[in-house]
C-alpha cells in the first residue's frame, strides 16, 4: 500500500475574535499613512511645519492685523494686515458694476434667484424636467430684471449691465444655447450626409483651434465692420454668440463620446420598431448618451463659468471687470489683493459647488451602471 | 408567377457586398403566410446579413425584396412600411436599459404607430401575460435574467402586430437553462400561425416548428428542404458536414 504522506492539515480552529490591539484604529492608521518609514516621517514633519507656518501667517494677515472698518481708507494705510474695509466699501460696484444704484435691488434679486435655484437643483428634489423649466424661468427673469421697462422698472441699457448678474447671464446663455448646438454638432458629425458631416467637423475643429479671446474679439469688434448696419446687434449679444459656439465645439466632442459609448444594437432595435430618426434620437439615443456624458460635460460647464471673465476685455463689466473698475478709486487702489480675493472666493465657491454636483451625478451614474449591466 | 400577396416575404436574386466581399450571392427565397423558415449555416455564411436585409437594417446592391406587398425602393416611405410589417428579435436582446419593461413595449406603438397610450398599455399587458412576465412589468431590463430579457424582446416585437417575425439567433447568448423558456415562447407563437424566419442552431426546434430549413454557406443558399428531408437525408456534402459539427457540439 501507499505510505502515509508527510504533509498534514490539522482539523479544527478557534472562535472568531477581534484583531490584536494596535493593528487597527486611529493610531495604527496614522502610523501606517504618515510615519511608516523614516523618510515618510521626515516628509510628514516638514510639510506639517510649512503648513502651520503658512496658516499662522495667513491668520495674522487676514484676521489678527486686519482692518474691517476704514472710512475713506484712512485706517488701512498704516495697518500691517488685510484691509477688508475695501469690500464693505465697494461690494456694490463689485457685485453690480455700473448698474444704476437705485435699481441694484434687481441685481440682488437675480443673484438670489440663481443661488436658490442652483442649490435646489443640486438637492435633486425635483424631476429633471421641472428643474429645467425652473432654469428657463430664472433665465428669463434675469433678462427681465436687468432690462427693466416692465412692471414699473425703469429701462437699463446693456452698456450698464454688470457684475455678478451679468456673469450669470453670460454663463446661462452659454450653456442654454451651447448644449443644444453641441448635440446638433455631435449628431451632425455622425450624419450619413457628407455635407452635414463636413460642416460639423469643420465647425468643431476650427473653433477648437482658435483661442477664446480671438473668437470674442472677432465677434465683438471685427464682425460689425463687415455686417450691414441693420444686421448689427448689441455687442453683448455678439460676444455671447461667440461664447456659445466656443462652448458647443468642446461640448460636442464630449457628447460624441457618449454617443460612441452606446452599443449599435440600441439604434438598430429602435429602427426595427419603426421609429424615425428624430424619435430614435430623442427617446433612445440621446437620453442614454447624455446620461453618460453629463459628468464630463460639467468640466466644460465650469470652464464656461470661468470664461465669462474674458468679457471684461471687451469693456463689459462682469464681476472681474467690475472689481477692477471699483479698485480704480485712488483711496482704495492699494487694496487690490483683498478685492480680488473676494472675487476669487466667489468663483471658488460657485465652481467647486458645480464640481461637487457633477461628481455626485457621476457616482449616481456608476450606481445605475452596476444595476443595469448590459 | 405566384400571387405576391400569398408571400409575406419574397426575395429575388438579392446580391450584397461589404466592400469587395460578396456576402449574399443571388439569394432568392419566399416565405408563405403562416409558415416558418429556419435558416442555418456556418459562421460568416451571411445569415444575419440576410435577415437584416429583410427589415432594411442592411441595404443591398442588387435584387428585389418585397414584404407584404411593399417593395424596398430606397424611399423612406417603403422602408417604414416594410418595418411596420416586420418584428425583429436580436441575439443580444437590445432592450432599452433606460426604460421599464412596459415602456420598452409601448414605445414603438405610441411613437411609430401613433397608438393612444392606454390602448398600447392594455395590449402590452396582454403580451406580457402571454410571455409570462406580468410580474416584471415595471422592472428595468438590467434587473431581469437573460431568458426574461429575450421574452420581453419578443413581446416588444409583437407589439407591432407584425406579419412576419425575424429572429437572429435568439437563444445563443443565453445560459443553457434559459434556452428552453425562450424556445417555448417561440413554439407557442409558431402554433398560433405566426409567419417567422428564424436563424438558429437549435435543430430540435427546427424539426418541430419549421416548414422549410434553408442551409446557407458563403453567401449562397446551398440547400432548402422540409426538416424531415433535411435532417435525415441532406443532399450536399456541405450540409452533411455542418450537421455533423452541430450534433457533435450539442
Ligand atoms: N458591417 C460589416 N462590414 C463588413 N463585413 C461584414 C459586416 N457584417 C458582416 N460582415 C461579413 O459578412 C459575412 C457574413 O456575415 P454574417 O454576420 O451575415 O454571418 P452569419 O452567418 O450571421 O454568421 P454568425 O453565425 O457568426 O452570426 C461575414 O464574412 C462577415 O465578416
Ligand atoms: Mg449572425
Amino acid at each position: 500500500m501507499t505510505e502515509a504522506p508527510a504533509s498534514y492539515a490539522t482539523i479544527g480552529g478557534a472562535p472568531a475574535r477581534l484583531p490584536p490591539l494596535g493593528s487597527t484604529g486611529f493610531l495604527a492608521r496614522l502610523h501606517k499613512r504618515y510615519f511608516a518609514t523614516p523618510l515618510m516621517s521626515i516628509v510628514t514633519i516638514v510639510l506639517a511645519a510649512i503648513t502651520v507656518w503658512a496658516l499662522a501667517g495667513l491668520f495674522r494677515w487676514a484676521i489678527w492685523d486686519a482692518v474691517w472698518y476704514a472710512p475713506e481708507g484712512a485706517a488701512c494705510r498704516d495697518a500691517a494686515g488685510a484691509c477688508w474695509a475695501v469690500i464693505a466699501e465697494k461690494y456694490r460696484v463689485m457685485l453690480f458694476g455700473a448698474f444704476p444704484y437705485q435699481e441694484q435691488w434687481r441685481g440682488g434679486a437675480i443673484i438670489a434667484l440663481w443661488l436658490v435655484w442652483g442649490v435646489l437643483t443640486a438637492t435633486n428634489l425635483f424631476a429633471v424636467s421641472l428643474r429645467l423649466i425652473g432654469w428657463l424661468i430664472v433665465f428669463i427673469a434675469t433678462i427681465a430684471l436687468l432690462q427693466g421697462g416692465i412692471f414699473g422698472m425703469p429701462h437699463v441699457g446693456t452698456d450698464l449691465w454688470g457684475g455678478l448678474p451679468l456673469t450669470f447671464l453670460i454663463f446661462g446663455g452659454t450653456v442654454a444655447g451651447g448644449l443644444p448646438l453641441a448635440i446638433l454638432l455631435a449628431l451632425g458629425r455622425r450624419s450619413q450626409l457628407p455635407a452635414i458631416r463636413f460642416l460639423s467637423v469643420a465647425t468643431i475643429e476650427c473653433v477648437r483651434g482658435i483661442p477664446l479671446l480671438v473668437v470674442l474679439f472677432f465677434a465683438a469688434l471685427i464682425l460689425p465692420l463687415f455686417l450691414p448696419d441693420q444686421l448689427n446687434v448689441d455687442k453683448l449679444v455678439r460676444a455671447e454668440i461667440g461664447m456659445i459656439i466656443f462652448f458647443a465645439a468642446y461640448a460636442a466632442e464630449v457628447v460624441r463620446g457618449g454617443l460612441q459609448a452606446l452599443p449599435d444594437g440600441q439604434e438598430e432595435a429602435a429602427k426595427a420598431l419603426g421609429l424615425s430618426y428624430w424619435q430614435r434620437m430623442r427617446k433612445i439615443v440621446l437620453p442614454q448618451a447624455l446620461a453618460i456624458s453629463i459628468p464630463a460635460l460639467f468640466n466644460d460647464i465650469i470652464r464656461a463659468f470661468k470664461n465669462t471673465t474674458f468679457f471684461s476685455i471687451l469693456g463689459l463689466f462682469d464681476v472681474l471687470g467690475a472689481t477692477k473698475a471699483a479698485l480704480q478709486d485712488p483711496n482704495w487702489v492699494r487694496y487690490g489683493l483683498e478685492g480680488y480675493l473676494f472675487v476669487f472666493l466667489l468663483y471658488f465657491l460657485i465652481c467647486s459647488g458645480m464640481s461637487l454636483y457633477g461628481r455626485s451625478l457621476e457616482q449616481a451614474n456608476a450606481r445605475r451602471g452596476r444595476k443595469v449591466e448590459r | 408567377m405566384t400571387a405576391q400577396k400569398d408571400f409575406v416575404v419574397s426575395m429575388q436574386a438579392v446580391n450584397k457586398w461589404f466592400g469587395k466581399h460578396h456576402v449574399l450571392r443571388d439569394v432568392s427565397l419566399g416565405l408563405a403566410a403562416g409558415e416558418r423558415i429556419v435558416l442555418c449555416g456556418p459562421s460568416g455564411s451571411g445569415k444575419s446579413t440576410l435577415i437584416r436585409c429583410i427589415n432594411g437594417l442592411e441595404g443591398f446592391q442588387e435584387g428585389t425584396l418585397t414584404v407584404c406587398g411593399a417593395t424596398l425602393d430606397g424611399t423612406q416611405e417603403r422602408l417604414a412600411e416594410v418595418r411596420s410589417h416586420t418584428g425583429m428579435v436580436f441575439q443580444n436582446f437590445n432592450l432599452f436599459p433606460h426604460l421599464s419593461v412596459m415602456d420598452n413595449l409601448t414605445l414603438g406603438a405610441i411613437y411609430a404607430r401613433g397608438e393612444p397610450e392606454d390602448a398600447a398599455t392594455e395590449r402590452a399587458k396582454g403580451l406580457l401575460e402571454r410571455v409570462q412576465l406580468t410580474s416584471q412589468t415595471w422592472k428595468y431590463p438590467g434587473q431581469l435574467s437573460g431568458g426574461q430579457r429575450q421574452r420581453v424582446a419578443i413581446a416588444r416585437a409583437l407589439m407591432l402586430e407584425p406579419e412576419v417575425m425575424l429572429f437572429d439567433e435568439p437563444t445563443s447568448a443565453l445560459d443553457p437553462e434559459m434556452v428552453h423558456e425562450v424556445l417555448g415562447v417561440m413554439e407557442e407563437l409558431a402554433q398560433s400561425g405566426q409567419s417567422m424566419i428564424v436563424v438558429t442552431h437549435e435543430m430540435g426546434f427546427a424539426r418541430r416548428v419549421s416548414d422549410l430549413v434553408v442551409f446557407m454557406d458563403q453567401g449562397e443558399i446551398v440547400e432548402a428542404a422540409p426538416p424531415e428531408t433535411f435532417f435525415s437525408a441532406p443532399a450536399t456534402d456541405r450540409a452533411r458536414g455542418f450537421l455533423g459539427q452541430i450534433s457533435h457540439a450539442t
